[in-house]
């Protein structure tokens, strides 16, 4: 039997939300296997994960900054918010584990996942599912690390971990507390099964165009470079990236060509597409959100890009944006065994950049998803990537929306 | 659908909801077929030969092996049954994970190497790279286990490979109970009875899968299947014909009447189809609106002509929906086998194209497909993925045609208009590209390319004409009522710093039409200065009354009425109407289409038009050769001659 319950609470002082948080845990009388937690970056989560650690001795943890803080079916936890999911399962099995992403990055995700298979005592065995919650910058080579062991054969969902203001202060939590720059892996064998779902709420805008050249760095620590792809667009149809992704927009951009700087904010109903495969011939995109020009005219993105690649053109909007969190929260829902009718709780990655754009209704995001969980318990975390299943195929992308829902 | 966002939702959904019946109803057979193996051994013959014949095949794997817990020791298991002969008998050690299966989960392996002590003849006959699956089984009254190993190749079980072991562990538990109860009446008729139900579920499982729930008509799949089937069985000289229907507006139903209605009126129009057809043909809806009918079999096609013609009729008469009378037509196009196509997808196909036909020649009425019909669409398909790459490649180049003063030929301004030239130096007209430009969303991309390129050399064009002309920008309907693109339109031009030189040309349409145009677009122009003209007035809805409701800098009278004005009365006495309410409302009136010397003669003589567009005057030339061609005179002429800084066609 799967028992979930959501706590969150906000304030400045990392002490009075935890304080405030402990009153309502324990009031609640749950002996979690899984605790998830995520939380505002101007936290001290060393003190988040001291006070966690010492109420809940033998869960695994999982979590870290969250854009903004959390939400949960009580409403939007606003600035100052830490949210906490708990999940209690004794008949299932939960296993956590944290790693630095320093040197082979793949190589780190891979060790990470064994790890996390021997904490839950399931050594060698494949997971219903895979959690992850990473800093940002290198999530194709953990995807591509984890799938190395696993395949497409378990979905891998999870988030990049997020701060207020794109400035570097990000973190993750883990088993072994805090860590900057790292990965944190989560399997879940769950004894009530889970429903996940994985979507973006962009639809293409017409124009589109070929990447011609990208930057590249090398890949951490290692020295690896690759230079047929990365995250800085130099050039698109032979054309500096900056200068035709304005003309897409229709001059969006102008004020900001000729200068380095942010164009998060500028983006995030316009954003990019990568063709992820077609169903039934109409094509199934994966949406890239780019946050800066250079001076130079490059554009800089969320996540990496490949030479040749056939960028799209994208839009959005709030409503939609909207909408299609509570859509997912659903199809998370249909798919564990018995349905709606059997669900004991979600957790929800929402994009930072969706929420910065929709702002003022975001109150309504936690309301779609609340209403198409029926109430259940769930927390939210608002990050800067998502990774899930598209297509059957695990991947990263910016500006998507995934939910997993756990069955009782 | 609101947008394609939501199309591939619902193809996402269609197809999850379409995969999961079939995968349901390939597991329902597999157990079906086990459970009666396990069930129908007489007396003490290996109940597993036959469900190891089942399952091997679906689950991929190589190897099955049954391990039963020992009774007098709980950490060994012996091989109870094997598909390998070898292992049976053979004496396993528990281990955790082997525990963990015991008491009662399925548990999947990475792979099959260091997860526990194998016994010497298992790692003699088998190799430890494969993922296994482990299910519990309860066999005579002990605990126990079936091993499956993935065949070698095969990426490793997933989770659907979980979900069928979860269902044929209980079942083959249950089995085994009764097995062991020496098939007492009592368990044979509770066997029974959950054989029966499974046998029900499987054949509910397999109608959902192949047909539609709203009409219960076959679906896509089912129709290509019967096809096939029907395809397969054909001997020389038989036909069979396909006909597409598609309802007319359909999505107007939806929009005006609610889902409830669209819903109805596609059981109605199902109705009236399977009322018209044979019992030996098959009616399927294929998707949303489209329906389609084997029609099979049949001597002479005009059976069929006349059997469609009377579905067409019968389409035609409205349907009585929630107390509205409700249009339900449908476009019909057919295709024959073999004459059309060999198999079902080339025949869908090519009756989808007579259809998209019949649409365009008429709603409601049926077309055939042929081959020029072919072709025709094998031209459309080529000429859109040359389209496409010609966007990619930026092969569209701005022409201009001078806008003249009629009695001095000065140019005042130019037209900016579009041409395509391919990558083989071939020069296409709009007429050739821009309706399937339109329907492939190109358009608003080949306006900026266009605009982009006017404003590079407008720095150019003022070296050779002064900075004072104006230039037109053409935007159609669609793109008018885009707040998005107009908004990034104006900013463009505002950009330039030039506004006072642009004008924007538009229909009638656009500026009549209500919305967020004349709202929010039509004061942003206005603000910035861009100029307003009315293109090809007098075609559209050439309201004079609403005219003066318009701002407006300019307003272009169509060229269909300056077509041999001089000899047509009716096309002067409008003019003269239209120039008085223009010259009334102070908007500068300009004839279009000005291609003879007895055209522009009656406008100088018997109007007050001053300025005129037309190949009498200037046919649209590339920039670049307007620059070189202008250089060329200003060498020839004088140095002080006003060709310099203006312009004078002669």
């Amino acid at each position: 039997m799967v028992s979930v319950k959501s706590f969150i609470s906000a304030g400045a002082s990392t002490s009075q939300v935890l304080s405030d948080l402990s009153a309502k845990i324990e009031a609640a009388a749950i002996k979690p296997d899984l605790a998830c937690i995520f939380y505002d970056a101007d936290h001290d989560d060393q003190e988040i994960f001291r006070s966690l650690k010492l109420r809940f001795p033998e869960a695994a943890f999982l979590g870290g900054t969250s854009c903004g803080g959390a939400m949960s079916e009580a409403g939007l936890g606003g600035a100052g918010s830490i949210g906490v999911l708990l999940i209690e399962d004794h008949d299932g099995d939960y296993g956590v584990a944290s790693v630095k992403l320093t040197g082979d990055v793949e190589d780190c995700a891979e060790r990470a996942l064994h790890a996390a298979l021997d904490d839950a005592g399931c050594a060698g065995e494949l997971p219903e599912l895979i959690w992850i919650y990473q800093a940002p910058g290198q999530e194709e080579a953990v995807i591509a690390g984890l799938r190395r062991v696993v395949g497409d054969r378990c979905p891998i969902i999870g988030g990049s971990a997020a701060d207020n203001a794109v400035a570097g202060k990000w973190r993750q939590l883990g088993p072994d507390g805090v860590i900057a720059d790292g990965l944190v892996v989560g399997v879940l064998f769950s004894s009530g099964g889970i429903g996940f779902a994985f979507q973006g709420g962009y639809e293409p805008s017409g124009p589109s165009g070929v990447v011609t050249k990208v930057g590249y760095g090398a890949a951490g620590d290692s020295g690896i470079v690759t230079q047929s792809r990365g995250r800085e667009i130099i050039s698109i149809d032979g054309e500096p990236a900056a200068e035709v992704y304005n003309r897409w927009l229709g001059g969006r951009l102008s004020e900001k060509l000729g200068k380095s700087g942010s164009i998060l904010t500028d983006t995030t109903m316009h954003p990019l597409g990568i063709d992820a495969g077609k169903i039934e011939d109409v094509t199934y995109f994966l949406v890239v959100h780019p946050n800066q020009v250079t001076d130079t005219g490059t554009l800089s993105t969320f996540a990496d890009i490949e030479e040749g690649t056939r960028l799209y053109s994208m839009r959005g909007d709030k409503t939609r944006l909207v909408e299609r969190a509570g859509k997912v929260a659903t199809a998370a829902a249909a798919g564990i065994p018995g349905g709606l009718e059997n669900l004991a709780g979600g957790l929800v990655v929402y994009c930072a950049g969706c929420k910065l754009a929709i702002d003022e209704q975001m109150d309504k995001v936690s309301k779609a998803i609340t209403d198409s969980f029926e109430g259940m318990p769930f927390i939210g975390c608002f990050t800067f990537g998502e990774q899930g299943l598209v297509l059957d195929r695990n991947a990263h992308g910016n500006l998507m929306i995934s939910a997993i829902a756990f069955g009782r | 659908m609101e947008g394609s966002e939501e199309l591939r939702e619902t193809l996402v959904g269609m197809r999850r909801e379409l995969d999961m019946l079939q995968t349901e109803t390939a597991h329902a057979n597999v157990l079906l077929r086990a459970l009666d193996a396990l069930l129908c051994v007489d007396g003490d013959a290996d109940p597993f030969a036959g469900v190891f014949s089942d399952l091997l095949p679906i689950f991929k794997a190589s190897h099955a092996i049954v391990l039963i817990q020992e009774d007098n020791d709980e950490s060994l298991l012996e091989c109870a049954a094997s598909n390998a002969p070898a292992l049976v008998g053979s004496r396993w050690k528990s281990s955790s994970l082997i525990a963990k299966v015991l008491s009662g989960r399925i548990v999947t392996t990475l792979s099959t190497e260091g997860t526990e002590d194998w016994p010497p003849e298992a790692d003699a006959c088998l190799e430890r790279t494969q993922s296994a699956l482990y299910l519990p089984l309860a066999v005579r009254d002990r605990r126990g286990l079936l091993m499956l190993l993935r065949t070698h190749g095969c990426a490793g079980f997933d989770r659907s490979h979980v979900t069928l072991a979860r269902k044929f562990s209980v079942l083959a538990s249950h089995a085994f109970a009764a097995r062991n109860a020496h098939q007492t009446e009592a368990e044979s008729t509770r066997l029974k009875h959950l054989a029966d139900q499974l046998r029900v579920s499987q054949e509910a499982l397999a109608f959902r899968a192949n047909h539609d729930q709203l009409t219960g008509l076959p679906n896509r799949a089912r129709i290509q299947e019967l096809v096939d089937e029907a395809l397969a069985r054909k001997r020389p000289g038989e036909k069979l014909a396909l006909a597409f229907i598609d309802l007319d507006d359909f999505k107007r139903v939806n929009d005006f009447h609610g889902h409830a209605a669209g819903d109805a009126l596609l059981k109605g129009v199902a109705d009236r189809i399977r009322a018209e057809v044979r019992k030996t043909d098959v009616l399927g809806r294929i998707s949303g609106d489209e329906f389609v009918i084997v029609l099979d079999p049949f001597d002479e096609e005009e059976e069929i002509v006349a059997l469609v013609g009377r579905i067409r009729d019968r389409l035609q008469a409205p349907f009585e929906i929630e107390g509205f009378a409700v249009d339900g037509t449908g476009s019909i196009g057919v295709a024959f086998f073999p004459a059309h196509g060999r198999d079902y997808e080339t025949l869908r196909r090519n009756a989808d194209t007579a259809m998209y036909q019949a649409k365009l020649a008429s709603k409601g009425s049926v077309e055939f497909f042929s081959q020029e019909l072919g072709r025709k669409l094998a031209d459309r398909i080529s000429l859109e993925r040359r389209l496409r790459a010609a966007f990619d490649d930026r092969e569209f180049k701005c022409v201009l045609q001078a806008k003249v003063d009629i009695h001095t030929r000065e140019i005042v301004g130019f037209e900016a208009l579009v041409r395509w030239v391919d990558r083989h130096g071939v020069v296409h007209a709009p007429g050739y590209f821009l309706k399937s430009a339109n329907e492939l969303g190109l358009l608003d991309g080949i306006a900026n390319i266009v605009l982009d390129e006017l404003i590079a050399k407008l720095p150019s064009l003022d070296a050779c004409f002064g900075d004072g002309l104006r230039y037109s920008i053409n935007v159609s309907p669609a793109q008018a009522a885009k707040p998005v693109f107009m908004r990034a339109l104006a900013e463009k031009i505002s950009a330039t710093g030039r506004t006072r030189n642009f004008m924007l040309e538009l229909t009638e349409e656009s500026l009549l039409a209500a919305g967020v145009f004349q709202s929010e677009i039509l004061p942003l122009l206005r603000e910035k200065g861009i100029g307003i003209s009315i293109d090809d007035f007098g075609t559209g809805y050439s309201s004079l009354s609403t005219l003066a409701d318009i701002t407006a800098d300019e307003l272009k009278f169509d060229r269909s009425f300056i077509r041999a004005i001089h000899q047509r009365p009716r096309s002067q006495s409008i003019l003269r109407a239209v120039e008085s309410l223009s010259a009334a409302l102070g908007i500068d009136l300009v004839a279009e289409g000005i291609e003879t010397d007895l055209e522009n003669d009656y406008l100088k003589n018997k109007t007050r038009i001053r300025v005129g567009q037309g190949y009498l005057f200037h046919a649209p030339q590339f920039i670049d050769d307007i620059i070189a061609e202008h250089a060329t005179l200003v060498s020839v002429a004088e140095p002080d001659s006003e060709h310099r800084a203006t312009g004078v066609l002669r």
